[in-house]
């Protein structure tokens, strides 16, 4: 055979064999890309089913969170609240939270929102959709903030009807978890200690709750808008300048002579505590030990060989074993009592208190009503703001008593003491007044404490019904109409509250 | 036919550049984890390598490939290749990927090498098993105890599904 034939036949045997691979190669990249390929996911999409296209474990197991649907009236529970809220949106009104499924139904449906007829009615700021709905960073973003944070909360009615959800914690392109609420990294800096700069990723499995777990207030800020029109902002603001301790915070408000109400009974500058999670979570010896809220409320559960973080965010106590039995050693039953036990701790110093600061209030109306002047009154109004907040911050974060039990109940201890202090100087004043032995009234139903207080529940009730009944219908066929409402996360709700029967 | 002959030459000299270029073959020059992750197939490995005791200490070659001398480690490479090129053009692999007993020899002398202190007693030692393989030292596969390592216990190419492969 001549050698050029060879040599072809030897080419055509190893072109063969190579372009055989090739064509393999270029097969599994096509597939490749396919996998690789990330979910294309629109920008603050606030639609928590087009996330769950792609995520469909976590937004399942989110949806799970449907599941923990009754209502707990804390109201009827603890009628000394009504009486320690009057002249205040939560004396209306006071459930305790249920699942994130539900967390805009029950902000539109709580008496504390009360009944807008349009846009510019109602009694509360746009503020209070903040931690409710990924619509909220999508608005801020398409608005500003402080434009959102303008107007009545009825004015974003049409636009805000989505359930937290994906958006909220994730970014659309990397699944990264990302904070949405720019006033969480403001307060994280001005506090000092832990900048956001320089969060790891274990820390952001806290920081993605803590944009909504904390303790916050609306900071009055004036600002002039393009039409040369002046107008104020109620911003979300964490207090965080002095500290994230009660006392710190106490500070801070003091400072600012900041009133979040005038108790209409006393007559009290009051503060509120919202739900301060994450400044007692750190205190505690779960937070100290570098653990997130993550890691027990949404534990890595497996299905098969796949694992994923649970993402029906509940009590760790129902998934002991993926959760506290994952450090500790010991049995379901064990961590159950413990538990118990520290809630019974928490329940004792809170009732003391919820009694001792609901008695003060009430006997200094009737100071008041007996003609005490405002030089006698101030250092016990100022002792019962200080009381009733403490208190407050102790017990507004439902898991505090389990977080940070030690600073739970020195918190609470100090409240008690507070409020004591109030009553023993009101005792003085009531004795000047020739009423030395009164005894508060009876406020030891939810019913009583209400007319107590002189709250028209029932008006409440009839006009919230027909706010349920119009502008909150017209509100989801507004957003079904501009294509940002998803159907799918109302699916099954039925209509629950403490008032309706 | 001598022009045949040069056309077939230089078709087989493109073919080859372009098998080159599409199987980016030059990168497998290197030592990076991320080259072995060219093919999907290997994504579950470098996934459970990832959330595994060994991902700060030790990459994929430092494992899998002898270190005990360069030349040694050039021809396993090129075994490797010729291997791996052929499973995939003609498809002979499942979901349950299996080592060789050669690939297992080697990572054997790697866990060895690493952890020569904690068991060099038990490699002396183990003259005295009663049931050993022959084709690792020692006679018994570190992994027959250390099953998880690094790979976790669940093998199958399916088990990290959803799995975004980010560096």
């Amino acid at each position: 055979m001549k050698k050029s034939t060879i040599i072809t036949i030897l080419c055509v045997v190893a072109i063969v064999p190579m372009l055989m691979l090739v064509f393999s190669i270029k097969e599994a990249k096509a597939v490749q890309n396919e996998i690789n390929a990330t979910p294309e996911i629109a920008k603050l999409e606030p639609r928590s089913y087009e996330w769950g296209k792609h995520y469909p474990r976590q937004y399942g197991s989110y949806m799970q969170t449907e599941e923990s649907s009754e209502i707990l009236d804390v109201l009827e529970e603890n009628p000394a609240l009504v009486i320690m809220w009057a002249g205040y949106g939560f004396s209306k009104d006071y459930n305790a939270p249920r699942g994130h499924f539900y967390i805009l139904e029950d902000n539109i449906n709580t008496l504390r929102t009360g009944a807008p007829v349009d846009m510019k009615t109602g009694p509360m700021p746009t503020a209070c959709w903040a931690c409710k709905s990924p619509d909220v960073p999508r608005l801020i973003d398409k608005m500003g903030e402080t434009d959102f944070f303008t107007g009545k909360w009825a004015r974003h009615g049409g636009e805000i009807v989505n359930p937290v959800g994906c958006a909220d914690c994730h970014d659309n392109e990397t699944m990264a978890l990302t904070v949405t609420r720019d006033w969480l990294k403001r307060g994280l800096d001005a506090e000092g200690s832990r900048p956001f700069a320089k969060a790891t990723h274990q820390d952001m499995r806290t920081l993605v709750c803590a944009q909504c777990h904390s303790e916050y207030y609306f900071k009055a800020t004036k600002w002039t808008d393009e039409n040369g029109e002046e107008k104020v902002a109620k911003v979300v603001t964490y207090p965080w300048d002095e500290g994230t301790s009660a006392e710190e915070i106490e500070k801070y408000y003091d400072d600012r002579d900041f009133v979040d109400w005038t108790h209409k009974l006393s007559k009290t500058p009051m503060l509120k505590a919202q739900h301060p999670g994450y400044e007692t979570f750190i205190t505690g010896v779960h937070g100290k030990n570098g653990l997130a809220c993550a890691d027990c409320h949404m534990p890595y559960v497996r299905e098969g060989g796949v694992k994923y973080s649970n993402h029906k965010v509940q009590s760790p106590l129902e998934d002991i074993a993926n959760t506290c039995l994952n450090c500790h050693s010991g049995t379901e039953d064990e961590f159950t009592s413990t538990v118990e036990r520290k809630l019974e701790r928490k329940e004792e110093l809170h009732r003391m208190a919820m009694s001792v600061l609901a008695k003060a209030h009430l006997e200094a109306a009737k100071a008041w009503e007996l003609g005490a002047t405002d030089e006698e009154m101030a250092p016990i109004l100022q002792d019962i703001r200080h009381g009733q907040w403490r208190w407050d911050y102790a017990i507004a974060a439902h898991g505090s008593f389990f977080h940070a039990p030690e600073e739970t109940l020195r918190v609470l201890g100090s409240a008690i003491n507070q409020g004591q202090d109030a009553r023993i100087k009101l005792r003085i004043v009531l004795a000047k007044y020739d009423a030395a032995d009164y005894e508060a009234p009876d406020f030891s139903s939810k019913e009583k404490a209400q007319v107590l207080i002189g709250l028209p529940f029932d008006q409440l009730v009839d006009e919230k019904n027909e706010f349920l009944t119009g502008l909150k219908q017209e509100w989801f066929v507004e957003g079904e109409e501009k294509g940002i409402y998803d159907p799918r996360s109302r699916e099954g709700m039925k209509l629950k509250t403490s008032y309706i029967e | 036919m001598k022009i045949v002959a040069t056309c077939s030459v230089v078709a087989a000299l493109i073919v080859f550049g372009y098998l080159v270029a599409e199987s980016q073959m030059l990168s497998y020059l290197s030592s990076e984890p991320e080259v072995c992750i060219t093919c999907h197939t290997m994504n579950t490995h470098y996934a459970t390598w990832q959330h595994s005791s060994h991902r700060a200490e030790a990459t994929c070659v430092d494992c899998h490939l002898p270190q005990d001398s360069f030349t040694k480690k050039m021809f396993a490479k090129a075994r490797d290749g010729f291997n791996h090129s052929k499973a995939m053009t003609f498809s002979t692999y499942g979901a349950n990927l299996r080592i060789s007993d050669d690939a297992a020899s080697r990572i054997q002398e790697n866990c060895i090498r690493c952890h020569d202190s904690l068991v060099s007693q038990m490699v002396e030692n183990a003259q005295r098993y009663s049931r050993t393989s022959s084709h690792v030292r020692g006679g018994r596969m570190c992994w027959d105890c250390h099953r998880g390592v690094p790979h976790g216990v669940t093998r199958n190419l399916s088990a990290t599904q959803q799995n975004f492969v980010h560096n």
